[in-house]
This record gives structure tokens, C-alpha cells and sequence, in this order.
């Protein structure tokens, strides 16, 4: 279980992106994270992980409290953490197959993968991974020939490749087609359901968060504003997250 | 810039004052009324012609155009009085005479102070006549009992095979007599000037790469009191990049004395500031986000570098090693002249000697090997860059498996081992400088400003630039034609123009493969020693680097906008003045200053030849070993460098 209490975020510039955020996300849920661009998703999707470090507030995991673990530890805790990028974030001119064995890196020797290094049992795991999301064949070319799309799904399957508990998704389809979205989010709600990974997933479209998510948190400028289930999201909820500007979109 | 006007209400300024501020102060006028970068644009160009007319004056004969020069000046002020008050009335304006008057003012004085004389061109054509027949005859073969030969002249400069007493190994073996002769290759002056400029590349890497983490801000404004490093750093890399390679040759001589180890190392300091430059701006324009991802998957530091950083730089990093690589071989060509070794050397006592056969031969040599080195660079980095996509099925094979690896790599070690032996190195020279080396240092570094001395090289350091103007303007003025000659889109179909195409192409490489000091050399001996030799060197190579620019940049015209202006119905030279013009009127601008810049550094060296300018005096300075003189000159240089650089680079940014 992930349990978020208080956790405020100011950046050195003044911007104050969280502000006294708490929230809990039970095993096995796709949580939603909605909320306009700048209220704070992405801090809070790297403060879970402490790419980013809160200024104050702490965060729960399984019992142990991220936010007092050392810098070694909180390493040892983020192998089981996934997370998947908005703009993939692909070492692009480097292999699909070195893309994704890199998601093993918290767990094998230093020493030996800075040669490059990785165990017949990694290569193997590497290529089911691949498989899974359909790539099995695109493993040896390098990154940056990939599709959008596939190079998402080579962001997902390094993800996989963790063994995560839990996959913090941070606007994985917003730089995709709308087609390429429901690809994408179809992959993780079946790592959700067949593999019981928990999955944090912020998202843009109210559509998606319908059809995907079993729960959904809204935020705005840097304060939750809503929690609860999608279907509870009314014109009324949606004006209060989205402000009275917004007007709903539907795509496909 | 065009005609403007002014869109302020006319009732709220005053005409006839605004034109009585500009006539007793230039440029007040315009402040006056409120155009700030126009006044202060006139009020820093008056009292700068002034003082260049009064210095030109004082300093050179050219008493038969000093009116003329007032002339300009006088008729720059008259227009600023015009145009203030033709703006106070809010009427157009003729900015390009306020642009011109002076440009005249400064290309007559440029004119004189180079010291151009088209007369000695025609008539001591006879004089040069001798080196360009050599050309045609370049000492490489002789006749022997009726057949051709290599000439020993050959053998100097590409190698040759000698009897010398069989080494130890060859014995060993069995292979050789104790002391019997075998026949030995021994490489020539070719052969070191390519070792040189292959060492002096793999040393500045092993520098240039810690160095260039440092001169990154990304990287150092993590670190506590990074940013003071980086700044201090990035000053360091500056100054001594400012410094040309031949210069570094003239410094380093003085601590390991003369040779090819001299040269190399100059190479490689002036390598090792150029490399860390662009390696560190490399550095600073990496992806986060690879950097986020690594990280996120709970990999450590070291992890993070060799999976997210390391992929990232490695590429443009090569790329960037190639490019100077390249360079690096056409300055080992003549850094010789002031270091000895490689084939400089040998290039400078034929000329000496008046064996123009053999200089000749050098010559084809170097260019050659450089059109060569070019070529191959240039392919490379393109691969590079472009990074083939393989696609395959299987995992690719560790290198240490492919027999193919292995070869290259032992091939690799050996000429790495014979280009050290060639290039002399050795580490030990760099602790034994001469016993005098200690002071010849600190007389360098106490740099001498009295007056005389500061004068002096202010003359030669104006001379310098006014020669790099000249030599740009001229180099420029004829890129123009011959850049669309070798243009292929424009050289499209007919095969006459396609033979012209590969000629003035061809005819450009030859004329780009072969550095300044080369052109100097013979230069000198058609007009004499002096700026007139150095200034046409220079716009040779101009017109070289600036045509290929040029063609490319036109062969980079995007043909959509034609198309568009062609379908709105219009004619030939509409669409060229309104398609083409724009697209390509930017980069040849820009190019422009580039070339100045590149000619400014090297207008300090052509001195060395005898071109005249600044590096005339700090080879003097040196020669009378009076380093604190040198110091002088090489102070100056850094400031004038340093200044067009960053000057140039400024102008630039702003076009794109």
C-alpha cells in the first residue's frame, strides 16, 4: 500500500508545486492522476520515487517510509518501482535490447554492467519482456528507429524488467496518437490485472480515466481537489479540477 | 536595413534642434530622439574614424588620399545631421549611406596600410613564374639508364628503401647475418607530418575529455563551487584557443627545442582547448530524460553515466575528434616552420635553397594526403552522425569474436607505435626544459606595456585586421560567381555544366587543401615580405572555404517557397529576388563574418612567412629572444581573438 501524507513541494524558485497532498493507493489499483498541465502531477509522480525531493511531508510504502531512507536505500526500493516517461526517455541511439536490460541495472554488479554485461538469464527475461509487448523482432535496431508508439512500449517493457510492484506512469500517452493511447494503456491495465502491479498513471483525457482507471485523484495547482471514482467525476467535479474554461473532449 | 520611418508624432520633437545636437555631437540628435541604438551606433563610429584617419596618417605615408579620408568623414557627419533631421520631421531615411561613408573611409585605409601595389602582381609575375612552372614539374621521378625512377627528392618526402644493419629481432630469428645490411624502409617528411598530426589528436583526447566535464555548466553547477571552476575553466579553454597553433609551436620551441615532438605538442595543446570547447558544449546539450529513466530504475551513479551519458555523447564526441583530426593534419603541414619536423620543415629549406622542383613536389604531396584526410573525415562523420540502422534478428557478436575486430585492432597498435616513433615523443623533454627556460618564462608572462613597445604592436595588430578585412571582402567578392558554378542543383542537367561543376569543385579542394603559410611562401616571392603577400595568402584560402560554404548554403535552398511564388504568376527574377535571395543572403552574411573571424587568427601567423602583420613582429620578438616583447604581441592577440570571437559568434546568433 502507498500512503502520500502532507507532502508539500517548493522549488528553489519559489514555484510551489504541492501543496499538502495526502492520499492512499491500495495494491492492485489503477489510479488516475488528472489535472491541467503544471498542477503538480509530475512532481508528484518523482517525489514517490524521490527523483525529486519533497520539502516536507512523507510517504508511505509497504511499511517503510521513503521519504527517511538513504540515498543507497531509497536506490534499493526504486528497483521496484517502474516508471514510464511522457517523452519515453530512451537512450535513443543505443539498442532496443540495451534499452531495456538497463531496467536491470539496480539489480546486477556494477562492475560487470560497465562492460555492457548482463546474465543469459537477463537477455532471456529481456526477450520475453519484448515479446509481451510485440517487439521481439525490433530487439537488436536501434531506438530511435522505433514508431513513438513502440518506443513507448520499449518504455514499458524496461519498466517490466524491474519486476515492479508498483509502475508510476507520468503522461505516457500524451505525446502518442489518440489510436496509440489505448494501445499503450490497454499493456498497463494488463500488467494492472495479470500481474497485480499497482499503477499510478496520470492522464489528460476524461475518456481514458473512464475506461481505465479504478480510481482517480484530481489536482489542481498543487492541491487535491478531488478522490474517488471516475464515474463520480460530473460537470460539476470537472469545472472544479479543469476550471470553468474547460469543456470536455471526447476522443474515439 | 532599408528606409524607415519614425512613427512618433512629429509636433513633439524639434527638427531644427535635433539636427543642431547631431551637428555639434554626431549620434545626439538620434538619442535626442529617442533611437537609442542608432545614436549610439553614430556616436561610437565618428570619433572611432577620427582617431583611425589621424592614426593611418601619422603612421603611413598616405598623404596623396588623406583628403579623401576627411572627405568621408566629413560627409558621414553631414549625413547625421541630415538624418536627424529627417527623423525629427518623421521622414524616411537613407540609412545605407550612413553605412557606406564609413565602410569607404575604412577600406581606403585598409588599402594603403596593407600596402597593395596591383602593379608588382603584373609586373614581377616573372618572378613567381619559376615556382608555378615548378608546379608543373614537381621533383618526384629521374631518369636512370633510361628509365624512370623515384628521385631522391622522393624519397625525402614519401620514404625510400635503405641498406642499414638488420635489427635484432630479424637475427634472432634467423632471418639476417649478424651485421649483415637489409634492405629497411624509411618513411619521409610525409610520413612524420602524418604521424604528427595523428598523435598530437589521440593525446588532446585523453585531455580534452576530463576537461570538457569541467567547462559543462550542467555538471558543475551540481557541484559545490562548480560554477567558479566552470567559469575559470571555460576562461582557460578561451585564451589558449586563442592563441594559434603555430604561436603554441614559437612558445613550445623555447621549452623542448625544435623538432617533432615541438610540433606535436603544439598541435595537441591548441587541440586539447578546441576539443574541450566543443566536447563541453556537447556535454551541456545532453537529454535529461535517459538521465531520469536510469535513475528512476534504481542503477547507482557510475550506472547512470555508462547507460544514459556515455550513449548519449560518444557519437558527436567522435565526430567532433574527426573534425579535428583534420585539422590537425593540415596544421602539421606547416608547423614546421617554426617548430621543425614533418614536411614544414623541409618545405621552408627548399624555398631557401630556390629548389622549386622540390617544393613542388611537397606540395602535391600535401595535397593529396589532404584531400584525402578530408574525404575520409568527412564520410566518417557522416556515418557518424547519420548512425546506421541495423536491423537484425540475431544479438550482435561481441567484437573480441569477429576476426574482422581483431585485425583492425592490431593494425591499430602498430601504426599507433610507428606514428610515436615518428613523431618523436618523449614525455622526459617536457622536465628538462634549457637551463634559461625558467626566466625566458617569466619575461613572457611580465609583459612589457611601455609605450614604444605598445605602439608598436598596435600598429601591426590594426595592420593585421585591416589585412583580414581585406582579405575577406576580396576572398567573398569572388566566392560569389564560382559558388554558383558549384551549386549541383544548378549544375543540373546539361554535361557541360556538369563538367564545369567538377572542375570549379575540384578546383576549390585543391585550392582549401593547402594552408596559408604554403600561399605565403609563394606570395613572398611574387610581391616581396610584407602585409600585400600575407593579405592575398589569406584571400586565397578565403575564397577557398568561402565558395564551398556558399554552394552549399545554395544547394540548401528549399525549392518550396520558388514553387509557391512561381504559382502566384510571377516572373524569373521575381521569383529569385523573392524565393532565393532570402534563403541564401543570411548564410553568405553569415559566413562572411565566419571567415573573418577565421582570418583575423590567422592574419596573426602569415607574419611567420613573411606576410607582414603582428606575427612578423612576435617571430622578430622571439628571434632577439626578447620575450617580454612577445609576451606583448601574444597578449594582444588573445584580446583581439577573443573580442572577434565573441563579436562574430554574437552577430551570427542573431541572423539565424
Amino acid at each position: 500500500m502507498l500512503k502520500v501524507e502532507n507532502l508539500n513541494k517548493v522549488y528553489p524558485n519559489g514555484t510551489v508545486a504541492l501543496k499538502d497532498v495526502s492520499f492512499e493507493v491500495a495494491d492492485g489499483e489503477f489510479l488516475a492522476v488528472i489535472g491541467l498541465s503544471g498542477s503538480g502531477k509530475s512532481t508528484l509522480m518523482r517525489c514517490i520515487n524521490r527523483l525529486i525531493e519533497p520539502t516536507s511531508g512523507r510517504i508511505f510504502w509497504d511499511g517503510t517510509e521513503l521519504t527517511a531512507l538513504s540515498a543507497d536505500e531509497m536506490r534499493k526500493v526504486r528497483r521496484q518501482i517502474g516508471m514510464v516517461f511522457q517523452q519515453f526517455n530512451l537512450v535513443k541511439r543505443s539498442s532496443v535490447m540495451i534499452n531495456v536490460l538497463s531496467g536491470r541495472l539496480g539489480y546486477v554488479s556494477p562492475y560487470q554492467s560497465l562492460f555492457n554485461y548482463f546474465s543469459s538469464a537477463d537477455h532471456a527475461r529481456a526477450l520475453k519482456n519484448l515479446e509481451r509487448l510485440g517487439l521481439r523482432e525490433k530487439a537488436y535496431v536501434r531506438a530511435d528507429s522505433l514508431s513513438g508508439g513502440q518506443q513507448q512500449r520499449v518504455g514499458i517493457a524496461r519498466a517490466l524488467m524491474q519486476e515492479p510492484k508498483l509502475i508510476l506512469a507520468d503522461e505516457p500517452v500524451a505525446s502518442l496518437d489518440p489510436v496509440l493511447s489505448h494501445s499503450i494503456l490497454k499493456y498497463l491495465e494488463q500488467m494492472n490485472k495479470e500481474d497485480g502491479i499497482t499503477v499510478l498513471c496520470s492522464l489528460h483525457f476524461l475518456d481514458l480515466v473512464h475506461r481505465y482507471s479504478t480510481r482517480a485523484i484530481g489536482l489542481k495547482e498543487g492541491k487535491l481537489v478531488f478522490q474517488g471514482l471516475p464515474q463520480e467525476i460530473d460537470d460539476a467535479q470537472f469545472k472544479t479540477i479543469f476550471g470553468q474554461e474547460a469543456e470536455r473532449v471526447t476522443i474515439l | 536595413m532599408n528606409t524607415s520611418t519614425i512613427e512618433s508624432p512629429p509636433h513633439s520633437k524639434n527638427a531644427p534642434l535635433a539636427s543642431a545636437l547631431s551637428l555639434v555631437v554626431p549620434g545626439a540628435g538620434q538619442l535626442y530622439l529617442a533611437r537609442r541604438n542608432r545614436g549610439l551606433a553614430i556616436l561610437a563610429t565618428t570619433p572611432f574614424l577620427i582617431y583611425l584617419i589621424n592614426w593611418a596618417l601619422t603612421n603611413f605615408r598616405m598623404e596623396s588620399i588623406a583628403v579623401w579620408l576627411w572627405l568621408g568623414l566629413a560627409l558621414f557627419w553631414a549625413w547625421n545631421v541630415f538624418d536627424a533631421y529627417r527623423l525629427a520631421r518623421g521622414q524616411t531615411t537613407v540609412d545605407w549611406l550612413g553605412l557606406i561613408l564609413p565602410l569607404i573611409v575604412i577600406y581606403l585605409i585598409s588599402w594603403q596600410v596593407t600596402d597593395i601595389n596591383l602593379d608588382r602582381l603584373v609586373k614581377r609575375f616573372s618572378d613567381v613564374q619559376v615556382v608555378f612552372k615548378a608546379l608543373m614539374y614537381p621533383d618526384l621521378f629521374t631518369q636512370v639508364d633510361g628509365s624512370w625512377q623515384p628521385s631522391e627528392n622522393f624519397g625525402d618526402i614519401i620514404g625510400k628503401i635503405v641498406d642499414k644493419p638488420a635489427p635484432g629481432w630479424l637475427v634472432q630469428l634467423g632471418l639476417a647475418q649478424k651485421d649483415a645490411k637489409v634492405p629497411t624502409p624509411v618513411l619521409g617528411k610525409m610520413a612524420e607530418t602524418i604521424a604528427i598530426g595523428l598523435m598530437a589528436t589521440l593525446l588532446a583526447i585523453l585531455l580534452a575529455v576530463p576537461l570538457s566535464f569541467f567547462a559543462a555548466h550542467n555538471i558543475m553547477s551540481r557541484v559545490p563551487g562548480g560554477t567558479v571552476i566552470y567559469y575559470a575553466m571555460r576562461a582557460f579553454l578561451n585564451v589558449v584557443r586563442s592563441i594559434d597553433t603555430m604561436i603554441w609551436g614559437i612558445i613550445i620551441v623555447v621549452w623542448i627545442g625544435l623538432g617533432s615532438f615541438a610540433g606535436t605538442m603544439a598541435l595537441t595543446i591548441h587541440s586539447i582547448a578546441a576539443l574541450g570547447k566543443l566536447y563541453s558544449e556537447e556535454v551541456e546539450h545532453i537529454d535529461a530524460g535517459p538521465i531520469e529513466a536510469i535513475t528512476a530504475t534504481g542503477a547507482n551513479l557510475f550506472q547512470v553515466i555508462r547507460y544514459a551519458v556515455i550513449p548519449q555523447i560518444i557519437p558527436p564526441f567522435l565526430a567532433y575528434t574527426l573534425l579535428r583530426w583534420d585539422i590537425n593534419m593540415r596544421m602539421a603541414t606547416v608547423v614546421g616552420f617554426v617548430s621543425g619536423g614533418g614536411i614544414g620543415y623541409f618545405v621552408v629549406e627548399t624555398i631557401y635553397k630556390g629548389a622549386f622542383e622540390q617544393y613542388a613536389a611537397a606540395f602535391w604531396a600535401v595535397v593529396i594526403i589532404i584531400i584525402l584526410v578530408d574525404y575520409v573525415s568527412a564520410k566518417w562523420r557522416e556515418r557518424i552522425l547519420a548512425g546506421e540502422v541495423k536491423v537484425t534478428a540475431a544479438a550482435p557478436k561481441p567484437f573480441y569474436t569477429s576476426l574482422r575486430a581483431l585485425t583492425w585492432l592490431v593494425i591499430g597498435l602498430a601504426v599507433f607505435v610507428l606514428c610515436w616513433q615518428l613523431s618523436e615523443i618523449d614525455p622526459r623533454k617536457l622536465f628538462e626544459p634549457a637551463p634559461t627556460f625558467v626566466k625566458n618564462i617569466r619575461d613572457f608572462v611580465t609583459i612589457d606595456l611601455s609605450p614604444d613597445v605598445f605602439d608598436t604592436v598596435l600598429k601591426q595588430t590594426l595592420i593585421t585586421i585591416f589585412q583580414a578585412l581585406l582579405a575577406t571582402t576580396i576572398g567573398g567578392l569572388l566566392a560569389v560567381p564560382f559558388s554558383f558554378l558549384a551549386a549541383r542543383n544548378l549544375m543540373g542537367a546539361n554535361p557541360l555544366a556538369q563538367v564545369i561543376y567538377y572542375f570549379v569543385r575540384g578546383a576549390l579542394s585543391v585550392l582549401r587543401s593547402i594552408e596559408v603559410l604554403l600561399y605565403v611562401l609563394i606570395f613572398v616571392i611574387w610581391v616581396g615580405i610584407g602585409p600585400f603577400a600575407g593579405m592575398l595568402a589569406l584571400a586565397i584560402t578565403s575564397f577557398a572555404l568561402i565558395g564551398k560554404l556558399f554552394s552549399e548554403a545554395i544547394e540548401n535552398i528549399d525549392p518550396g517557397p520558388s514553387e509557391a511564388i512561381a504559382a502566384t504568376g510571377a516572373t524569373g527574377l521575381q521569383v529569385i529576388m523573392y524565393a532565393i535571395l532570402p534563403q541564401i543572403i543570411p548564410p553568405f552574411v553569415s559566413y562572411l563574418i565566419y571567415q573573418w573571424d577565421i582570418n583575423i587568427r590567422m592574419a596573426t601567423i602569415v607574419g611567420l612567412a613573411g606576410g607582414g602583420g603582428v606575427g612578423f613582429l612576435l617571430k622578430t620578438y622571439f628571434d632577439l629572444l626578447q620575450y617580454h616583447k612577445a609576451g606583448t604581441v601574444v597578449a594582444m592577440i588573445v584580446v583581439v581573438v577573443t573580442v572577434m570571437d565573441f563579436a562574430s559568434a554574437k552577430i551570427r546568433e542573431r541572423m539565424v
